[in-house]
């Protein structure tokens, strides 16, 4: 029976290894069969803005904008925070495929329902 | 376009989002009586998803979404 986990992805080009890191734990996540949540919340909300990942590719791992969207493809889903992306100046700018805005009720709703959580 | 949903309040929450939102839901229907209805108007990107997550996890019940107006019927208790 597969299992619930969130990723919670808080930086982006501020610290490209944990947000790499994170979306390399999403994919093997998923990848297990998990249903599997991003959360991308404080400078993280930068990824799911659609080329911003283009220009991060940490040493030793795939690029971000492969892992990004093999997780989207294998069936990962995407929460961006909206409080984060507003504050940012980023809620009109077009989103990658699979990235939903959401408030924290929807993210709850996710956590509440059994889901283990991960932080990078 | 759907006809006029009968309210027994209304409520502006602006760009009002996330965790402020919801709270702030919860203690309007609080000081509502039973199966009355709120009609919400808010404007966050993230309410068109927030709005029945919440709605499942508390129990009332969303009548309407178009966004940015929701309708929400309070629960019995």
């Amino acid at each position: 029976m597969p299992g619930k986990l969130c990723v919670s992805i808080t930086h982006a080009k501020n610290d490209p290894d944990k947000a790499t890191v994170g979306f390399v734990v999403a994919n093997a996540s998923v990848a297990s069969a998990q249903e599997t949540l991003v959360f991308l919340s404080t400078e993280a909300v930068r990824i799911a803005v659609k080329g911003y990942a283009e220009e991060i590719h940490e040493e030793g791992f795939a690029p971000l904008k492969e892992l990004v969207s093999n997780f989207v493809t294998a069936g990962g889903r995407i929460y961006v925070c909206s409080p984060c992306i507003k504050k940012r100046g980023l809620g009109d700018e077009p989103l990658i495929e699979g990235a939903t805005i959401v408030g924290g009720a929807k993210l709850v709703e996710f956590l509440a329902a059994g889901a283990a959580c991960i932080s990078y | 376009m759907n006809e006029p949903l009968p309210v027994d309040d209304a409520w502006d929450a602006g760009s009002m989002g996330c965790g402020e939102l919801v709270f702030r839901l919860a203690m309007r229907l609080r000081a509502m009586r039973p199966r009355s209805v709120l009609k919400l108007t808010a404007s966050d990107l993230g309410a068109p998803h927030d709005i029945p997550a919440w709605c499942r996890m508390t129990g009332h019940s969303l009548l309407r979404a178009e966004h940015p107006h929701y309708y929400i019927e309070r629960k019995d208790t």
